[in-house]
């Protein structure tokens, strides 16, 4: 009935292992998620189911001796195919003894949980995004107007994620105009600026054009005795202030597109 | 174009290697897990340092791999010819350096793109461009 | 395969559209065939769509800078629609410049932009 039971299963690959490691049983799960028939895998070393670089690092020989002294060994990590594919694979080593205690050999559960770790991934990826938009969020405001109110410090890493996140942002809603607001950027130093000005740069090669908003005295202060030179870029104290401008902006190009459409 | 396996070689001796090395290195990169923009820095620098090859030394070859270490895994890209060589690479690596089209040209554009870049060269033996981006694990 | 560029004369525009991919010859074909149209057309403005290219180096860019100065020199503007993003960050991370060229983000809005008068610093340099 045993045996019943282990060449039914069909979601654990379900092997047995000499004391050396090597395989001396085979259920069907196995020979489904590995590849390899009876025939061709009994006798071989179970190293043959490790990455190459993992065998070099005596991964193999680590998990034995653990699961023989511990009693058993879990782990997750990637298995390789017989075709020489990977999948990642939960995997529970356990020890098994004669009645006296000595050590007879290994049972060894297999399985495949590969969509597992996809979704893992993604919702990790998706706890990123989510993460990045609310560091750096971009509204929509007006049609054809974006607003980015940036908050704290302007460090390299952020500066990235607000160029990944605005420059998306304006191809997808196709505004011509974003407004970088930066009340409550604490303080400008020259690396601060010289990220704005690679940010408004970008913005400009998609098509765009940046308003920055919100600049207070104390901030353009220190842009001037910085030396930068923002005398390309239309800035504004307040938000209202920038708003205005995008909205000329845009009724310039409506004012233009009729023009057109009457010629 | 066959799968691009993690590892490989293709030799820069025409015009066309300059577009089937863009092609290769944005699927290894894709594979090594990088994200669009990262794939696009990737590739614009190996384009830069092929066209390198081509144009200079007429011929050449780029290697690929990925690269792993205990925290963090990326890819490495190296480009090497039997050309004319780089006399004075320091040079070569500042910005706007040209000797009329010269050597060099695109280094210093790519060595923006990457986390690591390594030049040897001699002048009428060869140049070995070596360049390396990592993602977090 | 310079075949693979299609430039298309819409009333006074060129409008240029840029296949994905392309080769160092399909590049400098580019320029040779812009030049062609300006000289039988005379047109006022250049759009150059790069929609659907997903990687612009060096010498890609050094092409198109090229481009827009003989266009202007032709008494034409050029205007470049549809940067993809990351090229775009990468672009300006690399320190590329495209020259003397206006930007717009689709082909519709180019040809407003068209319409109106060239901006400011683009009439100083015609001058």
């Amino acid at each position: 009935m045993l045996r019943l039971l282990v060449d039914s299963v069909r979601d654990y690959a379900i092997i047995m292992l000499d004391t050396e490691g090597r395989v001396l049983s085979w259920n069907n799960a196995a020979e489904q998620l590995k590849g390899w028939k009876a025939g061709e895998i009994i006798g071989q070393s179970i190293a043959k189911f490790y990455p190459a670089e993992e065998v070099a690092r005596g991964k193999v020989e680590n998990e034995l001796r653990v699961a023989a002294k511990e009693g058993r060994f879990e782990d997750e990590g990637w298995r390789v195919r017989k075709d020489g594919s990977r999948f990642w694979a939960n995997v529970v080593l356990t020890a098994l003894r004669h009645p006296d205690g000595s050590l007879r050999g290994y049972g060894k559960v297999t399985r495949d949980i590969s969509q597992r770790k996809a979704n893992e991934e993604k919702i990790k990826q998706q706890a990123q995004e989510i993460f990045e938009m609310a560091v750096v969020p971009v509204v929509q405001v007006w049609e054809g107007i974006l607003l980015v109110p940036l908050i704290g410090v302007l460090d390299s890493m952020r500066t990235q994620q607000l160029m990944e996140r605005l420059l998306h942002r304006v191809t997808e809603t196709s505004s011509p105009v974003a407004l970088l607001d930066i009340t409550g950027v604490p303080t400008i130093d020259t690396q601060t600026a010289q990220h704005l000005i690679e940010t408004i740069s970008a913005v400009r090669l998609l098509g765009a054009e940046v308003i920055l908003t919100g600049v207070r005295p104390a901030i353009a202060q220190s842009l001037v005795h910085l030396g930068v030179d923002l005398s390309s870029v239309a800035s504004r104290a307040s938000l209202a202030a920038g708003l205005r401008t995008a909205l000329g902006l845009l009724n310039q190009t409506i004012a233009a597109a009729k023009d057109q459409a009457h010629a | 174009m066959s799968p691009v396996p993690p590892a490989g070689e293709l030799p820069i001796k025409a015009e066309h290697d300059i577009v089937t090395a863009r092609r290769t290195v944005r699927e290894a990169s894709t594979q090594a897990g990088f994200a669009a923009t990262d794939v696009t820095r990737i590739v614009t620098a190996a384009s830069e340092l092929a066209r390198n090859i081509f144009k200079y030394a007429g011929e050449g070859v780029m290697r690929w791999r990925h690269v792993r270490t205990d925290n963090r895994s990326g890819i490495e890209l190296q480009f090497e010819d039997c050309g004319p060589g780089i006399a004075d690479v320091d040079l070569a690596m500042e910005d706007g350096y040209s000797t009329g089209g010269g050597l060099g040209q695109g280094l210093p554009g790519a060595r923006r793109l990457v986390d690591e870049m390594e030049v040897q060269s001699k002048v009428g033996v060869g140049t070995t461009v070596t360049v390396r981006k990592w993602r977090r694990n | 395969m310079s075949t693979a560029i299609s430039v298309i004369k819409v009333r006074d525009i060129l409008l240029v559209t840029m296949p994905p991919d392309p080769d160092d010859s399909t590049i400098a074909a580019l320029q040779e065939r812009v030049l062609a149209a300006m000289e039988r057309h005379g047109s006022a403005a250049l759009i150059l769509d790069i929609a659907e290219v997903d990687t612009l180096d060096s010498f890609f860019a050094r092409t198109v800078a090229e481009t827009a100065q003989m266009v202007t020199l032709m008494g034409g503007r050029t205007i470049i629609v549809g940067m993809q993003p990351a090229v775009a960050i990468t672009a300006t991370q690399m320190g590329l410049t495209l020259g003397e060229i206006e930007t717009a983000l689709n082909v519709d809005r180019a040809l407003d932009v068209a319409a109106m008068p060239a901006p400011q610093k683009h009439r100083k340099v015609r001058r």
